[in-house]
């Protein structure tokens, strides 16, 4: 046990030692365009640890708001008071003990009116400066807000005109929105969140009887969290469980703001959320994780540890609360250590703040200088890359927008800007490739002329007629009649000898050589794997895999159920109905070098020609091939795809059979080395 | 047939049991260790220490903080009657120098030095007087004993012994300037001997390693820790410090701490060891990311213990068994209220033997054979004016050199500029090159940096050889075409040495990666015999192995020599010059202190052959160094730590030159520039001539800021002023290192050069010396 805990404290060194820096025991990622976490420098440094104020510790506390006036109140929740203290950890004031039982939760108005949730005592009280209760709110008494449910508030915001926001524990309903009007008036639930459905859980229902189904998780929707407020009124809240949609910046009709492609930047157990003075969103982990996002959504960092019993600054037990000072600096509150860890922004956040700033006022071209000195400092911060692409695109700098929409995977700024190059290269261009074209048509006319004339061609005719003569050349021309008349092509497989193993190999092969090409060298804009890196052999093997399941499978159900295809013949016709793929790709391949977002719908009906035809062709081969009415042949696939799925269950469970055995044979051997002392 | 069925039913059953033992494990430990004490206890555990754990049975260390800070346990004993106080008087004169005396009390294997001249007394063992009576029997019984022993019992490393609690015999002879006594704890059936002598004002505690007797099987010896009360004190009744090796060098002071700290310092020197590490215990942020920094390792076995009011401490070097041995500090609060620090030897452990490859069963186990070494521990006892940290460092440095653990080498200024050539990324179905800085772009960039007025440099060239940075082991000269080949780097080095620019060769000689190297089976094993696997969150490499050190003995040999025939000298060493392991290789077990001697000897015998530097460098490598790379600059932020200073620096400074980490990383570039003024460190950049953000496919993806281009003006710019003043310094030692205010440092050179350096945002003047914000200023010495 005690070997155990040693052993997990002991922690091996990476070979990423390299960029070590004693300074933070936490390492600071970011996110890149391909959703890749990328370590950078320490955006925030922990500095301060507020331990006590004057002579009072915190108990357990859940919940503490920073004022511009550099106050901090706590909802001290183990000692069931608000302590009031100063950034630099003098005491101001305590208040509550006596009224409050439980505080949850604690915010605080320009009015500096502390209003505190408190979730055992089922209120939400307001108090002044001095701690004098002003108003208590408990259960609103609306048959709206639902006769079973509870009022025990956890979180607690307040916004400019007075209303309340209450997220209250065990209410799935939403946030509960209270006007202070007459003593507290309930205007009903605010951004409730939808209950998800998966599709195992829709098969499930499907099938499942009344009885199980009862005895099924109720699919609930998740309550917020916690939640924060900016000085616009937006609302921000954090639900664990909704994975990409965990923060949301609520507008006043209560719908998502948050829009970015987060790349699942999201934390598992937010315990908290609070905005920045750049509209930038911090969230909070329980578990001691920090985030920073724009004010879009796209995550700028994560930082922060869990602490792993060496007690160093910065590391953090269970946190409970998060707050931005006026200077950036951020407060995290730690029920557990029961204290509070100040963060300050490194230069290198500093000057991406100052970027961020002028980059969401649409000031590009100002905001290139800070983006050039964060891209000095870390030339892989994509966030900056792409800003930087933006910028240069803002000012008619194509080939550089270019450049930093690429290598931050924007495919919207890549759009923009090639298109611009592209107007201008054929604005420069397009006589010269008028000119070329009909220099081109001339030329073909001039030689077909001549070649009726004078047949100077002929020897040419003659010689791809003696190649035709060649089996091996006339089958693989063949695929392309079966191309074209599938019907009888396939009577050509299935009767004429046309079914051999080289030709339809060679296809598959050209197949294979045309999928990796396109999937690794297409135009940017279709590419769906990232720049510079290649998997080639998985393709090639999955793509075998396919067509042996295919050829075999078919085969199997055929010979059952009175086809006339041979393994040979079935083999022949899937990979000749590979074809269209093989002649229509490279066009695509053409396309998606030269066309931006605007025409990609161009690729995307050559893909469904592609796709259509290739499918038309091998449901139309195993027809004809095989001798089968349409019904016959429905059945035949159906069966077919159900085979595959058989054996492709039948290899896993031999799989894991072996792997178990495998386990049994070596932990008795195991056992037998360990006993004999070996 | 039938038997044979049973046989496996029954391993069957044992392996369940096992299973079911490890997993019940942790829901159990309130019986067998003293976890239950909430949450404070536990972290306790967490945080590696193995020295709260006592015998069986006994109640829990629940406690809890009193309002003046002081830590009360449950179950407490109470204060000592005065009239049964064990003071001076019971003890027994058993040595004397010309400087101090040695007194003895046996039954509580307590020692007392008392200063001839002062008359101060430092104690070994808490003394009844100053006993609180906060603490419980068990704890009581640990802290009056100077000795403090853990158990292992079958795969139980949770018992404690300690003279008090523990029936023991023991027997006593003076010898030469001390005396010498054979203990045996009876219930236990281990004992060994301990030598206690006093040299002059030096305190020598020695446990020979044949001394050490187990003789019942199954029941072994797990640490001792020798006098780990020497020099304590009780909350804040003493002024000072203890000096911990944390990073260069850090301070905890003797105030009190209100019990805020459940557990204090304690590091194995040297490092954790990799041959005892379980892979699958770290938490990671989406199960894959690494989001903790490693704490920095001990590079040197010493501590201290400062009262500076009183004038009394010591400053203590673990000479022997020092490699497998841990530093403790606890400050007060840490389970009780006193100040302590001192050496934990491990003499065997227990590791986790998995019995399938699953690791769905597992079983503890303790090592066969313990760690067979002397275990030695120097206490300097410290007087006067030499309370400090500033003369430990003195005191450390005379010692090195006179022992010949150090030899003063060229500590002239070079800025270090390293480059990285080429790198890997996946491309169709194997790999390619990512060049990244040529031979021609280095000698580009030298010929620029020269005419800007660098004079010297000191180089890294970091993944030079073919294959790249990660084609690892290397065991020739061997250039990757990529940056020029073997001639272009050899006429490189050449010719940028006789413009004063020194080129080192990295080489690794620890790692080795499977991906290059299918057939090469020369790695290690973990304890439990299972492949030793280091793994990388990185694209084109996941994972590398260690070499044997007899491999990287052999490797690293005839690397050396082929260089050599190309008269090529120098060498940066990596991997073996900061990692120590145990290990298993074909069915033999390995010491660290074994790992250690290979290194050592290699590194000594190449000595004349090859100029090597060395990458943070372990103590006992000094010696064959010219130069330490990467040393830290900071701690690890430990939150009971109050000050962080530049204790190894203050050693070393004059006698080796240092490098400072990669300036290129630091977020707070200024800060980090007046840390290296402040300990006497050079600067250090990594540069490619490409833009970095080729690297994105590499496993290089975390170098994010290289381009040569961007930090063009700031080499030139740190060259120039600290050239200017080390050019003051010369190879003067440090000699005082004082703190004064918040963020003020005044650092004395032998040479009387003074340093100011001023971390605070406004304008300072110290002894009449204006220091700028964040800023550094200087004062020639007066004639001494």
């Amino acid at each position: 046990m005690a070997l155990l805990l040693v052993a997990m404290s002991i922690i091996a060194s990476g070979m990423n030692s390299v960029t070590a820096s004693a300074e933070t025991p936490y390492l600071t990622y970011t996110v890149d365009g391909y959703g890749r976490m990328e370590e950078t420098q320490t955006g925030y440094l922990a500095q301060d640890t507020i331990i006590k104020f004057g002579k009072e510790f915190l108990n357990g506390a859940n919940d503490m708001c920073v004022t511009d006036d550099g106050k901090i109140y706590i909802a001290d929740t183990g000692n069931a008071r608000i302590l009031v203290g100063t950034t630099d950890g003098k005491l101001v004031t305590t208040f509550g003990t006596g009224i409050l039982k439980r505080p949850m939760g604690v915010f605080v108005t320009e009015e500096k009116h502390v209003f505190v949730a408190d979730q055992n005592a089922g209120a939400v009280f307001e108090f002044d400066e001095s701690g004098k209760v002003l108003n208590t709110y408990s259960k609103p008494d609306s048959p709206l807000y639902g006769e079973g449910i509870e009022f025990k508030p956890l979180k607690v915001i307040v916004n400019k005109a007075g209303m309340m926001f209450i997220v209250c524990e065990s209410n799935t309903n939403g946030i509960v929105e209270i006007s202070p009007a007459e003593g507290g008036t309930f205007l009903g639930y605010f951004g409730t969140n939808y209950a998800s459905v998966s599709l195992q859980q829709i098969i499930y229902r499907a099938i499942l009887t009344d009885e199980q189904r009862a005895k099924m998780v109720s699919n609930i929707p998740s309550t917020p969290d916690n939640l924060a407020i900016d000085s616009k009124g937006l609302i921000y809240t954090v639900t664990r469980g909704d994975e990409a949609n965990t923060v949301k910046k609520l507008n006043i009709a209560g719908a998502n703001m948050l829009r970015a492609e987060n790349y699942g930047v999201y934390d598992e157990a937010p315990a908290a959320v609070a905005v920045g003075n750049h509209d930038n969103i911090y969230v909070a982990s329980r578990e001691g994780y920090i985030y920073e996002y724009n004010d879009q959504g796209e995550p700028l960092y994560v930082f922060g540890a869990k602490d792993d019993g060496t007690q160093r600054v910065g590391l953090s037990s269970s946190l409970t609360s998060i707050q931005v000072g006026a200077d950036d600096s951020i407060y995290v509150l730690d029920s557990d250590k029961n204290q509070i860890q100040v963060y300050r922004p490194s230069e290198f956040t500093q000057k991406l703040h100052t970027a961020l700033n002028l980059y969401a006022q649409g000031k590009y071209t100002e905001s290139r200088e800070p983006l050039s000195e964060v891209l000095k400092m870390n030339s892989m911060f994509d966030y900056a890359n792409k800003a930087m692409g933006r910028a240069y695109y803002q000012e008619s700098n194509y080939d550089e927008a270019i450049r930093y929409a690429r290598l931050s995977n924007d495919k919207s700024g890549y759009s923009d800007a090639y298109w611009e190059i592209r107007n201008e290269w054929l604005k420069a261009n397009i006589v010269k490739a008028l000119l070329f074209i009909v220099g081109l048509w001339i030329l073909y006319m001039v030689l077909r002329t001549l070649d009726r004339k004078k047949k100077i061609f002929d020897g040419v005719r003659k010689g791809k007629a003696k190649i035709k003569e060649n089996r091996f050349i006339s089958n693989f021309m063949y695929s392309g009649y079966f191309m074209r008349h599938p019907i009888d092509g396939s009577y050509g497989i299935a009767r004429e000898g046309r079914a051999s193993w080289s030709a339809p190999s060679v296809i598959l092969v050209i197949f294979m050589i045309e999928y990796v090409i396109n999937k690794y060298l297409c135009g940017f804009l279709q590419k769906t794997v990232r720049e510079g890196r290649y998997d080639i052999g998985s393709d090639i093997g999955i793509i075998v895999v396919v067509i042996i399941a295919l050829t075999a499978c078919n085969y199997l159900i055929c010979t059952i159920n009175e086809g006339e295809g041979t393994i040979k013949k079935i083999y022949t016709y899937f990979c000749y109905s590979l074809l269209p793929y093989v002649v229509l790709t490279p066009i695509n391949f053409v396309l998606s070098h030269v066309l931006t977002n605007n025409e990609q719908f161009l690729v995307t009906l050559v893909n469904v020609i592609i796709y259509a035809w290739v499918l038309i062709l091998a449901i139309l081969a195993i027809k004809e091939v095989n001798n089968y009415t349409a019904k016959e042949t429905a059945k035949i696939i159906f069966l077919t795809i159900f085979t595959i799925l058989i054996v492709a269950l039948l290899i896993f469970i031999i799989y894991v059979l072996w792997a178990q055995v495998f386990d049994f044979i070596s932990a008795v051997f195991g056992e037998v080395v360990y006993r004999l002392g070996y | 047939m039938v038997a044979l069925l049973t046989a496996v039913t029954v391993i069957t059953a044992s392996v369940i049991n096992v299973t079911n033992y490890v997993s019940a494990a942790p829901a159990d430990s309130a019986e067998t260790v003293d976890t239950a004490g909430g949450a404070d206890a536990a972290a306790t555990d967490n945080a590696n220490t193995t020295d709260d754990k006592k015998e069986e049975g006994k109640e829990e260390d629940t406690q809890q903080v009193g309002e003046d800070g002081q830590v009360v346990m449950d179950g407490a004993v109470g204060k000592v009657d005065k009239s049964k106080w064990i003071t001076i008087k019971n003890y027994e004169l058993m040595a004397e120098s010309d400087t101090y005396k040695l007194y003895f009390y046996e039954p509580r294997f307590s020692i007392m030095l008392e200063n001839k001249q002062t008359g101060k007394i430092i104690e070994s063992t808490l003394s009844d007087e100053k006993d609180d009576g906060d603490s419980n029997a068990g704890w009581n019984g640990r802290m009056k004993s100077g000795l403090d022993i853990s158990v292992i019992k079958g795969i139980q490393n949770t018992l404690q012994a300690d003279v008090n609690s523990t029936e023991n015999t023991m027997e006593t002879t003076k010898i030469d300037n001390g005396f010498s006594t054979k203990i045996y704890f009876t219930p236990y059936q281990f004992g060994f001997t301990v030598n206690v002598t006093i040299e002059g004002s030096d305190l020598v505690v020695t446990i020979p390693d044949n001394s050490i007797i187990e003789e019942q099987e199954g029941t072994y010896i797990s640490s001792i820790s020798v006098f780990p009360f020497l020099g304590y004190s009780a909350l804040d009744d003493e002024e000072g410090y203890m000096l911990i090796p944390d990073g260069n060098g850090a301070l905890i002071n003797l105030d009190n701490k209100e019990g805020r700290y459940v557990t204090g310092f304690s590091q194995m020197i040297y490092g954790s060891d990799p041959g005892f590490v379980e892979s699958d215990t770290k938490t990671y942020l989406w199960e894959e990311l690494d989001m903790l920094q490693d704490a920095s390792q001990v590079i040197a076995p010493v501590f201290g213990m400062a009262h500076t009011k009183d004038q009394k401490g010591y400053f203590a070097i673990v000479e022997k068994g020092e490699k497998r041995a841990s530093i403790e500090a606890q400050p007060n609060g840490a389970m009780v209220n006193y100040n302590r620090c001192y050496a934990k030897f491990l003499i065997r452990d227990l590791f986790i033997q998995p019995l399938n490859n699953s690791n769905t069963g597992t079983m503890p186990r303790a090592e066969e054979d313990r760690t067979h070494s002397d275990l030695q521990v120097r206490y300097m006892l410290l007087s006067g004016d030499d309370v400090n940290y500033s003369a430990m460092a003195t005191k450390y440095r005379e010692y090195l050199l006179k022992n010949n653990l150090l030899t003063k080498k060229d500590s002239s200024y070079n800025t270090r500029v390293d480059f990285l050539g080429t790198e890997r990324e996946n491309f169709l179905l194997g790999t390619r090159a990512v060049t990244m800085t040529t031979t021609d772009d280095i000698k580009d960039i030298f010929g620029e940096l020269k005419n800007n007025g660098v004079e010297s440099l000191l180089s890294v060239y970091k993944g030079w050889q073919d294959g790249g940075l990660y084609d690892l082991p290397m065991s020739k000269y061997d250039a990757d075409s990529h940056i020029g080949g073997n001639s272009d780097l050899e006429k490189l080095i050449k010719d940028s040495e006789s413009s004063g620019y020194k080129m080192y060769l990295y080489n690794d000689a620890l790692r080795l990666n499977p991906s290059t190297n299918t057939f090469n089976f020369n790695t290690i094993k973990k304890i439990n015999k299972r492949a030793f696997e280091e793994k990388v969150w990185a694209d084109v490499y996941k994972r590398f192995n260690y070499l044997t050190p007899e491999s990287s003995v052999e490797d690293f040999t005839s690397f050396v020599e082929s260089m050599n025939k190309k008269e090529l000298n120098k060498v940066a060493v990596a991997g073996i010059s900061d990692t120590l392991f145990s290990y298993s290789y074909k069915s033999s077990y390995f010491t660290r202190n074994d790992t250690a001697d290979a290194y050592t000897k290699v590194l000594a015998d190449l000595d004349e052959k090859a100029d090597m530097v060395l990458e943070s460098p372990n103590a006992y490598l000094w010696k064959s160094a010219d130069a330490f790379l990467d040393m830290p600059l900071g701690s690890s932020d430990y939150m009971y730590v109050d000050e962080e200073i530049p204790f190894l620096s203050m050693v070393l400074k004059g006698t080796m030159p240092m490098y400072s980490n990669y300036i290129n990383f630091e977020a707070n570039k200024q800060e980090f520039f007046l840390q290296m003024v402040e300990a006497g460190v050079y600067p250090s950049f990594y540069l490619t001539a490409e833009n970095s953000s080729k690297l994105i496919s590499t496993n290089s993806a975390d170098l994010y800021s290289t381009e040569y281009t961007t930090y063009k003006e700031a080499v030139i710019d740190y060259d120039k002023q600290l050239r200017e003043l080390n050019a003051k310094l010369g190879d003067a030692n440090i000699i005082k290192h004082e703190i004064k205010d918040e963020g003020i440092k005044v650092i004395t050179y032998s040479n009387g050069v003074k340093v100011y350096v001023n971390y605070t945002n406004s304008q300072q003047i110290v002894d009449g010396v204006t220091v700028e914000a964040m800023s550094y200023s200087y004062k020639a010495g007066e004639a001494e």
